[in-house]
């Protein structure tokens, strides 16, 4: 017999910790093959009926761990429950009745979404659609802190609207004064938002209206497809010249290239931030636009919404009206390497002697499965040396909104990747998400290191173009800023010696 | 008591939070139960505590706190033992090292490296390849099992045929011994002088207390590596086919052999493009000095074929040698394409009688429509049998279990082991005893008294009744005191 | 049943002699043993019975050299069964009918298989195949109350229970006596050469050793020996012919000019250097401690007015010897002196053998890390100290 008084309560639990420890529950049978019985779980279930993750797809883990070293999130702190499969336990847990606490939400925000789980699992785990599923419980189950949801609700104020984003483009008090401020209003809010913003915002280039893109570009020479382009949000407004650059070198390639005026977001941060309404909306709206302009294909430039686009059959499942629509829109989706790629090589490649270090964005590789395309039209620009980057499976931290939402993750992710991108040596760093651009220039920034950076498309440009590697530096987005200047940085572009 | 032990392992939780920090100590709920299993997911206990120390010194104050509550501890690595090794004590503390991660020393001159135990294998290879070295046991799950669950389990591999286990390539170990105490045994050089108590240590599966840090020997990466794919009308040509090579004096790195089913879910896991129609494949690699690769490789080649394989692939670059062994290494895993549920086997028997066990093999799924897909290690006869099941039809499972056993018995009736390289654990525990009389399971439990006199490093693993140390064998009666006081259990 | 000196072990003479010619009777000797007490000290040929430590007591000396005989030779497995009392040249004859080894050097070729794992004595060939706690897969021993026990089995890979070989090998008698053992065995092989050069310090050939072992040679044996001007490089390269005699060559060019190039191997190539009645010492290092561990050893000798001989094998163990007439006060300062050289390379000095006078001033074992747990390992198995007491670390 114990004393009560005496007795120290370790655990944090939120169920009746007092008379219900999880140390008091009942043992299971170390016996035969049967499995062990554990406590009944206090408390709610965590998720309700309304498209939970699925048993049967959680029941493909076999628990054999080969996830863990792709996991960012188990590779930084090396903890389980931080790991695919403890996620896909914890959802196990959820669907066995465990309640949703604060603790198994944080587990799951803390997710990347990169996807390098699912190309690692020998099982054919789909943890892509359940953790999608399990987020949007989490956005309509669970009421997280004032704190995060004023950061949530400014964020998705904020990006999915390239009108919105546009008014950030100013210098670094303009963007201070904005919108961002008013909405999130607390200012430690605004200080764990504004690091990030901030290295953005010396990111972006020079403060120039982007020339806006006519709404079809005519093939050069014989036609041989006609694709919608997608212009995305940070896209649009931070890398103009990356969606200038896609257009121009569709349409060497010998596509008529339509640019629908109306078009907005793709969804794809709200789809994957379990914001399942609004991503909806989204999609329904993108697949009208892009119907309504006859293409045979949509070509994107930005990983993350390539990847929900292709995904949209899946969203739209339920909405009798759109399910066909959504599926056949969703075979359309093509990322630019892809279609070039299936499109095969027409215009001449001039030499562009640079030396290139490719990164795999999540979205495009993990996600999309699209690695060897760009590697290949990168290596078909005579002259030009490609270096792999070690570990490059593991994601850089950028994620989506995820570095406004974990910056401090998010800058070691950051940090190692940038320290594997400039152990390649390269002059010059290319990938195809602008997320993935900004969150390695950030720590190369941060590193004191200096490296070009680039969109596949925007070196294939130059190629076709004919320019030299100093034109095209000059030209490029992005270069990483001077270590010690930030905001007068994107004016002298400085990736190559 | 339940009471008591619950309150024990509490007062050792607040203690652990103080010496160690609220962020190393886990008690939520469903945080712990993240940690109910290991590779085995059919056995699951939550655990009390889980701990993750960073330095021995952490990994000492944690045994010690355990000792004198007399609450049981489990290490654990990264979680991916198949014989259920790292199960936690539903009243104990889970001790995961996987933050314990450093490299600490790459030595190319005395071909050593010395490393943490949550170093993951792959690593420690990853590390020495700059300098030409490698770290030569490769279990399967290299890319994620950790350098100390390798320890604990003497972790195999497919190239063990040749190079040995982690049992060989081990010269150095701290421990935290059961009483907390810190001991360094071995280290850089070799033959430490007195018992080699570093040679029990490495595959006593947790049971003798925590390895903190490890020193291995690294192997000169070879000059050149050959490897072949062969397929097979069936497993009697393939099992021919590995008795012509050794019998002929070659010891090759690995010689690996997948039966029909096994290629099957391999091809839909990893699409490794296996020749179609082939009853039986084997994954042949040379090693060593070139010219010796060469010579020995013909003559591989010629056994395949005297032994009717109708197709021979030679790699001809590191892709396609990865190709071969991807479709080998995701094996396990890729079962779960063509089946729900599935049990891995690791017996072993002697490699001359791998034809005749196979055919026994075949007859027991014939006999019970329970299939039976064979992967394994044919050089030195480690038997993978994937007994596949379907949880949701009823008696699939109770049939699968009964395939699984008589497999077992079959190693057995050929002087052979329940386990090759998966460990005992406690999957296997209640097996021991058909391998090893009384006396000898008696006999191996002096050394775990030795150890851990209160079996509290890792209980109920192993062996199926724990010895009560310094018992005279066979004269005490009624429960175990070990039992009373909740800390073992009765087969 | 008195024989006479050369049962002597270490100078204790036993009262009786047994000799056992089955696991069986082994017991059948121990569980007596307990019943009357007595101190028992297992022995095989005798070729190491001066071996360590003299005992506290032995009343009983138990003679295994009828336990003999191969008991099953799988070829086609790899793996030979043996009963202990084989003598192991007697045991590598057998298998070799097969084209197969035992890949263990054994300095005296009349030495018993048990005696040999007993002492764990290696050789030259332990660079490429380890020594016999790499080979040894399953053994059969009888505990001091006469209980038989086995541990591991006649299969290569298998990790069911603890592996008990371990502990017995080397263990000097003081566990139980091992009655029979399984061993994994390797092909002979095909073609041999060796090659040789001498080098004028130690510093010098061992990393002319270092840089053949950083090589892509795959050696089977590389060894030091020779005085201190003198020092010579064996280095042994075995496999098919084709392969062989490519890498001789690239071992020609590390050791550089004055390489030879021979067929067979050196006279005396597995030997120890001891002498009767001297003092025989093991002297480990890591790889690159081996060359100033080396050079260490003779400039040791010289200044203490010693003559030491040194060999050994570049993985990392020497042997050297002095002569009995070797003055027990230098003797031990040289002990002192190398244990502190070894030291400064992870490794350590163990006097194997020694006449009285020297055993009398020497630290035999110098210091033995996880000695605490070794004397408790002893006191579960032995409780009574029977077995070779005091004969092993510590006063085991």
């Amino acid at each position: 017999m114990t004393d009560p008084t005496d007795r120290t309560d370790p655990t944090e639990t939120t169920g009746t910790a007092e008379t219900d420890p999880p140390v008091d529950a009942p043992r299971g049978t170390l016996g035969d093959h049967g499995p062990i019985a554990v406590s009944t779980a206090p408390g709610i279930p965590a998720f309700d009926a309304h498209r939970p993750p699925s048993a049967e797809l959680a029941s493909d883990c076999v628990h054999c761990g080969f996830c863990l070293p792709t996991c960012p999130t188990y590779v930084l702190w090396g903890e389980e429950m931080d790991s695919p499969r403890g996620r896909i336990y914890l959802m196990q847990a959820g669907l066995d009745g465990e309640p949703m606490t604060d603790a198994m939400v944080g587990h799951f925000d803390a997710c990347l979404g990169c996807m390098a789980c699912v190309t690692a699992c020998p099982s054919g785990v789909q943890y892509d659609r359940l953790i999608e599923a399990t987020r949007a419980q989490v956005e309509r189950r669970h009421r997280r802190p004032l704190r995060d949801r004023l950061l949530r609700e400014a964020i998705f104020a904020l990006f999915p609207h390239p009108r919105r984003l546009r008014a950030l483009r100013g210098p670094l008090a303009a963007y201070r004064r904005s919108g961002l401020q008013r909405a999130v209003q607390r200012s430690r809010v605004l200080d764990r938002v504004s690091p990030t913003l901030a290295a953005m915002e010396a990111l972006a280039p020079p403060v120039r209206p982007a020339p806006p893109l006519p709404a079809r570009v005519a093939a050069r020479g014989e036609r041989r497809a006609v694709v919608g382009m997608l212009t995305g949000c940070v896209q649009r407004e931070f890398f103009p010249r990356v969606n200038a650059a896609t257009a121009r070198v569709l349409a060497m390639e010998g596509c008529d290239v339509v640019i629908p005026r109306r078009q907005g977001c793709c969804g794809a941060l709200s789809v994957h931030n379990g914001r399942e309404a609004e991503a909806q909306a989204f999609a329904r709206r993108t697949i009208d636009v892009f119907d309504a302009a006859g293409v045979e294909h949509v070509v994107v430039n930005a990983a993350g919404c390539g990847s929900s686009m292709k995904e949209y059959a899946d969203l739209l499942a339920d909405d009798p009206a759109y399910a066909d629509l959504a599926r056949r829109f969703a075979a359309s989706v093509r990322d630019v390497s892809e279609i070039l790629a299936e499109l095969g090589p027409v215009a001449a490649r001039h030499p562009l002697p640079v030396t290139v270090a490719y990164h795999d964005a999540c979205h495009l590789g993990h996600a999309q499965g699209v690695r060897a395309q760009p590697r290949d039209l990168l290596r078909g620009v005579p002259g030009l040396e490609l270096r792999e980057v070690a570990d490059a499976d593991i994601c850089c931290g950028s994620a989506g909104i995820y570095n406004l939402l974990h910056p401090v993750a998010a800058g070691e992710l950051g940090d190692r990747k940038a320290r594997a991108v400039l152990d390649t040596g390269a002059e010059l760093l290319v990938t195809a998400n602008p997320g993935c651009l900004m969150q390695v220039a950030a720590s190369v920034s941060r590193m004191g290191g200096r490296i070009g950076l680039a969109h596949t498309v925007e070196v294939l440009d130059a190629s076709l173009r004919g320019r030299t590697p100093a034109q095209l530096t000059r030209e490029l987005a992005l270069a990483t800023p001077e270590p010690t200047g930030g905001a007068s940085a994107g004016d002298t572009p400085t990736g190559t010696r | 008591m339940s009471t008591d032990t619950g309150t024990r392992v509490e007062h050792v939780a607040a203690r652990l939070r103080t010496e160690l920090g609220d962020d190393a100590v886990i008690t939520d709920r469903a945080r712990l139960r993240t940690y109910e299993c290991d590779g085995l997911a059919h056995y699951k206990v939550t655990p009390a505590v889980v701990v993750l120390p960073r330095t021995t010194g952490q990994v000492a104050d944690v045994v010690r706190a355990c000792v004198e509550h007399g609450v049981p501890f489990v290490a654990r690595g990264s979680g991916t033992g198949l014989s259920g090794g790292a199960l936690p004590h539903a009243q104990g503390v889970l001790l995961v090292l996987s933050q314990m991660r450093d490299v600490i020393a790459v030595d190319p001159d005395d071909q050593r490296a010395v490393v943490q135990p949550g170093v993951i294998n792959l690593q420690v290879s990853r590390s020495a390849a700059p300098m030409g070295y490698y770290y030569a046991p490769d279990p399967s799950s290299q890319q994620i099992c950790s350098m100390g669950g390798n320890v604990a389990e003497n972790s195999g591999g497919a190239h063990c045929l040749k190079y040995g286990f982690t049992t060989n390539h081990v010269t150095g170990l701290e421990l935290v011994v059961p009483d907390g105490s810190v001991v360094r045994l071995g280290g850089r050089a070799p033959d430490p002088p007195g018992y080699d108590l570093m040679g029990a240590f490495v595959g006593s599966e947790g049971t003798l207390g925590v390895t903190t840090e490890i020193t291995v020997r690294l192997t000169r990466a070879p000059e050149a590596v050959r490897t072949l794919l062969a397929a097979f009308p069936s497993t009697d040509e393939a099992g021919g086919a590995v008795s012509a090579v050794i019998g002929a004096g070659v010891v090759p790195a690995a010689i690996e052999m997948m039966d029909a089913l096994a290629i099957e879910a391999a091809e839909a896991a990893v699409h490794c493009h296996y020749p179609e129609g082939a009853g039986a494949v084997l994954v042949v690699e040379l090693d060593g000095p070139a010219a010796e690769v060469e010579a020995q490789f013909v003559e591989v080649e010629r056994h395949c074929r005297d032994n009717r394989a109708f197709e021979i692939r030679i790699a001809a670059d590191e892709a396609e040698r990865a190709l071969f062994w991807k479709g080998r290494k995701s094996a396990f895993a890729a079962v779960g394409r063509i089946s729900p549920d599935y049990i891995v086997q690791d017996g072993v028997i002697p490699r001359t009688a791998l034809p005749e066990v196979l055919r026994r093999i075949a007859e027991l799924s014939r006999g019970s429509g329970v299939r039976v897909a064979n992967v394994f290690h044919a050089g030195d006869g480690n038997l993978h049998p994937l007994v596949l099941f379907d949880d949701g039809v009823p008696g699939e499972a109770e049939h699968a279990v009964q395939v699984s056993a008589a497999i077992l018995d079959l190693c057995i009736e050929h002087g052979g082991s329940i386990t090759g390289e998966h460990g005992v654990g406690m999957d296997k525990a209640k097996h021991l005893p058909r391998m090893y009389t009384d006396d000898d399971l008696d006999t191996m439990q002096m050394l775990r008294c030795a150890f851990d006199p209160a079996h509290l490093s890792n209980p109920g693993k192993v062996f199926p009744t724990p010895r009560l140390c310094g018992e005279i064998p066979g004269r005490h009666k009624g429960p175990h005191p070990l039992q009373t006081a909740g800390l073992a259990e009765v087969f | 049943m008195v024989r006479g000196a050369k049962d002597d072990v270490s100078g204790v003479r036993p009262r009786l002699v047994a000799s056992p010619a089955s696991t069986e009777e082994v017991a059948e000797v121990l569980r007596v043993a307990k019943e009357r007490h007595l101190a028992v000290v297992a022995c095989g040929a005798g070729t190491a019975l001066g071996w360590g430590a003299p005992p506290e007591r032995a009343d009983l000396l138990l003679d295994t050299r009828r336990i003999a005989g191969v008991v099953e030779h799988a070829a086609g497995d790899l793996v030979v069964t043996v009963r202990a009392g084989t003598p192991v040249g007697e045991l590598q004859a057998a298998v070799a009918e097969a084209g197969q080894q035992l890949a263990l050097d054994a300095p005296y070729p009349e030495a018993t298989v048990g005696g040999t794992l007993a002492v764990s004595t290696s050789g030259p060939r332990r660079l490429l195949y380890g020594t016999a706690r790499d080979l040894l897969i399953g053994v059969t021993f009888v505990r001091a109350d006469g209980v038989v026990a086995k541990a591991g089995g006649k299969v290569v890979k298998n990790v069911a229970g603890y592996d008990f070989g371990k502990l017995l090998i080397g263990s000097f008698g003081t566990l139980g006596v091992i009655t029979e053992a399984v061993f994994r065995l390797h092909p002979l092989p095909a073609a041999r050469r060796v090659v040789s050069a001498t080098f004028p310090q130690a510093s010098t050939a061992g990393r002319a050793a270092l840089a053949v072992l950083g090589s892509q040679v795959v050696p089977t044996a590389v060894e030091l020996a020779g005085p201190a001007d003198e020092v010579r490089v064996t280095v042994l390269v075995e496999g098919v012919e084709a392969g062989v005699s490519g890498r001789t060559d690239a071992v020609v060019r590390l050791l550089g000019r004055g390489a030879t190039i021979h067929d067979e191997l050196p006279a005396g190539f597995t030997a120890l250097p001891f002498t009767p009645g001297g003092t025989g010492i093991k002297v480990t290092a890591s790889l690159t401690g081996v060359g100033p561990v080396l050079a260490a050893a003779h400039s040791l000798g010289a200044q203490h007015g010693v003559d030491v001989d040194v060999r050994g094998s570049a993985a990392g163990v020497l042997h050297a010897g002095t002569g009995p007439a070797a003055d027990p006060a230098a003797v031990a300062r040289l002990v002192d002196r190398l244990r502190a050289a070894a030291a400064l390379f992870g490794g350590s000095v163990t006097v194997l053998t020694a006449p009285a006078d020297v055993r009398d001033v020497v630290d035999l074992w110098g210091p033995v890390p996880g000695l605490d747990l070794m004397r408790r390992l002893k006191a579960e198995l032995d409780p009574d100290r029977r077995l070779s007491p005091g004969r092993f670390v510590g006063g085991i």
